[in-house]
């Protein structure tokens, strides 16, 4: 528990958060220093102006009075009892004092002195005391002065004030430090916590989002948002692995099963043959499969917007309905065409092509012979909508968003050839070019929505 | 043909190396790049098959230099399944023509047909002549007997790609990739559709095919009468 606990205190010491704090308290003793000398020399010149004024004061009144009478009205003066505050002395020109209590004869004008007052409590006691000297006309020499002690009280009062000021400014920025550190440690460590039980293999961990709004709830949004984002990704990916395995389980199964048989059954060249046409058939399927996951990958990857340019997509759209027109008349179909003339999109024409022939690859597969299907290409006030549409037997709603997925095929397709990627390449060549593509009921049939917007179009 | 083969493999590279010889073509191996590029500028081949992924100095490299060193062979770059880019990439630094790999051997063997040497007169060609038919490139004009024939311009496209490799086996795939554009081959019966109209407009009612379907290759131009 101590241990914890000492390991707690020395993450919060560690902390940028606590070093920003005792920075802090540096910074502030260094204020609380400034501020005392200046409010120190402030008060001492203000009490010591005053001391010298009353003692200017003082002095005045004692030259006052002639010169002859000085002597007696200063021995008056100290025989006062209470004894006044000030100090007084009378020194003859060869500087013997006449009277007084201040022993020897300071220098003329303002001087501080110290004498010597014998033993008090056993110490010496030794006052301080400013005087003002001047010789008179009579050659004596008149001082008068005034005991320091009351500046120095006042000077051990402020040193005291501001050194206990001083020291609770730093304890309470330190203390301030390690709380405001404790605080941020614990959001980061939050953060961390979330990061580690992802990185344990729990994806769907996020942070904790306190609901302040602060910039570390701003940074959990983004980082949760990115943590969503992932976490789809990787399950996609996930999916995708569970159903390439399901999904070449089959062929190579029933591939196994026939070269067995054949090894077992078969007795002649013909048979032979027969059962390794259909295993290569079945590798081609494999084989198939794989080269259109590769494809959707590599759009998905994105990598192929780098190669955008100018599609002239009417005139695209022209020579494949013209190449499937025979195809459609050879299956008796009806099939109506109606494309606007000289729309142009930004995009990469190669796979814009692999996907409109995967849509009318789709529309053929699907659906019976002699079923109607339309292609029709038309300006709209976003940009340009082409449709691709037949009548068979549609998709059910349900389904329809879950037919875009990998592997995904309906029961009714599941006895036509097939890998159940058309539409997932489909949908992937979409999004790479920002179209939004979207599954409706033509009632009867499936109608495609492709909406070029206007922003992306060239 | 002369054929050099480039390919590290060893398994396919005596798989096709046997293939081709069966086909009496006159088969070289290299099993590294290094080796290969020397091979390829000492001697004059017609195709050069040559593997993208190579140890020492890889098929990019090879081909870059190949131009270099100034040998006329025509080379086919084989790659990792289905990398769209890789084939674009390996187009523009002139190879003649690109091949995912798993492949079937019919598929190569046509695709150097194709590509080789024997079938470069093209460009300077304005007359080609298949039996009865005669097609005129610069008119875009096709006649049989000194009638014309009307063709879509799709047809004309599948006719000429077909004429120019006449007495050839041509896939389906090459032809959705030359005369369609398209880079990988749904499943479709755009080509048999097309092919098989194509057939109606210029066979006559009666007499031998000239435009056959030979069963699991491909398609086949030709007024002789053969396998």
């Amino acid at each position: 528990m101590s241990l914890k606990v000492n390991a707690h205190v020395g993450a919060r010491l560690r902390s940028a958060a606590f070093r920003l704090a005792v920075l802090q308290a540096l910074l502030f003793a260094l204020i609380a220093l400034t501020l005392f000398l200046v409010s120190w020399f402030a008060a001492r010149h203000y009490i010591e102006n005053q001391l010298r004024q009353t003692i200017a004061d003082e002095f005045a009144e004692v030259i006052a009075h002639p010169a002859a009478q000085r002597a007696g009205s200063i021995r008056r003066s100290l025989a006062q009892v209470p004894r006044g505050a000030y100090d007084y002395s009378l020194f003859d020109a060869r500087h013997n004092l006449i009277v007084g209590d201040i022993l020897k004869e300071p220098a003329a004008g303002w001087s501080t002195i110290e004498q010597n007052e014998g033993l008090r409590d056993g110490r010496d006691l030794v006052r301080r005391i400013l005087v003002f000297a001047a010789v008179q006309d009579d050659g004596n020499t008149v001082v008068v002065g005034r005991d320091l002690a009351s500046v120095d009280q006042l000077d051990a009062l402020l040193k005291s004030v501001f050194t206990w000021a001083g020291l609770a400014a730093v304890v309470l920025a330190l203390v301030g430090g390690m709380v405001t550190a404790g605080g941020y440690l614990r959001r980061v460590e939050a953060i961390a916590d979330a990061a580690s039980r992802i990185a344990a293999g729990d994806l769907a961990a996020r942070v904790a989002v306190t609901g302040r709004g602060d910039e570390f709830d701003r940074l959990a949004f983004s980082l949760n948002g990115m943590l969503e984002r992932i976490q789809s990704l990787v399950e996609g990916l996930r999916q995708v692995s569970n159903d390439i395995a399901h999904d070449l389980r089959t062929p190579l199964t029933h591939m196994r099963q026939r070269l067995e048989a054949a090894m077992e059954e078969a007795t002649s060249v013909e048979a032979y043959s027969k059962a390794c046409e259909r295993a290569v058939a079945d590798v081609d399927s494999v084989l198939d499969t794989f080269a259109a996951l590769l494809r959707i990958a590599k759009v998905e990857s994105r990598q192929r917007r780098e190669g955008f340019a100018d599609v002239a997509l009417s005139a695209l759209l022209e020579r494949l309905v013209d190449d499937y027109r025979p195809v459609m008349e050879d299956e008796e179909r009806a099939f109506t065409v109606e494309i606007a003339t000289g729309i142009h999109v930004h995009g990469d024409a190669l796979l814009l092509t692999q996907m409109l022939v995967n849509l009318l690859e789709n529309a053929l597969h699907h659906t019976p012979q002699g079923t109607p299907v339309s292609v029709k290409l038309a300006a709209t006030e976003q940009g340009y909508r082409l449709i691709i549409e037949d009548a068979g037997a549609g998709i059910p709603p349900q389904e329809r968003s879950r037919v875009l997925k990998r592997f995904v095929r309906l029961d009714a397709a599941r006895s036509s050839p097939g890998s159940g990627l058309g539409l997932s390449l489909v949908a992937a060549v979409a999004d790479l070019h920002g179209i939004a593509l979207a599954l409706d009921d033509a009632d009867p049939g499936l109608r495609v929505h492709l909406d070029f917007h206007a922003q992306q179009s060239a | 043909m002369k054929i050099l083969l480039v390919e590290d493999d060893i398994d396919t590279r005596t798989y096709v190396s046997s293939g081709l010889r069966a086909k009496g073509h006159a088969v070289d191996e290299s099993g590294d790049g290094n080796e290969g590029l020397l091979r390829a500028c000492a001697q004059d081949y017609d195709v050069i098959v040559l593997d993208r992924m190579l140890p020492a100095l890889d098929g990019m490299s090879i081909l870059k230099k190949l131009r270099s060193c100034g040998t006329q062979a025509r080379v086919l770059m084989l790659t990792a399944l289905g990398d769209v880019d890789a084939r674009i990439d390996g187009m523009e630094a002139g190879a003649d023509d690109y091949l995912g790999k798993p492949f079937a051997l019919n598929e190569l063997i046509a695709r150097l047909n194709a590509i080789s040497r024997r079938s470069t007169h093209a460009n300077t060609m304005t007359l080609l002549r298949v039996g009865e038919l005669e097609l005129d490139l610069a008119m875009q004009r096709v006649h049989r007997a000194g009638k014309q024939i009307h063709l879509q311009p799709r047809e004309w496209d599948l006719l000429k790609y077909l004429a120019l490799h006449a007495d050839e086996v041509v896939t389906r795939s090459m032809l959705l990739e030359h005369v369609w554009g398209f880079q990988s081959s749904p499943h479709t019966n755009l080509v048999d559709t097309h092919v098989c109209r194509l057939r109606s407009k210029i066979e006559r009612e009666v007499g031998p095919r000239i435009l056959r379907t030979v069963r699991g290759e491909g398609y086949l131009l030709s007024v002789k009468q053969g396998p």
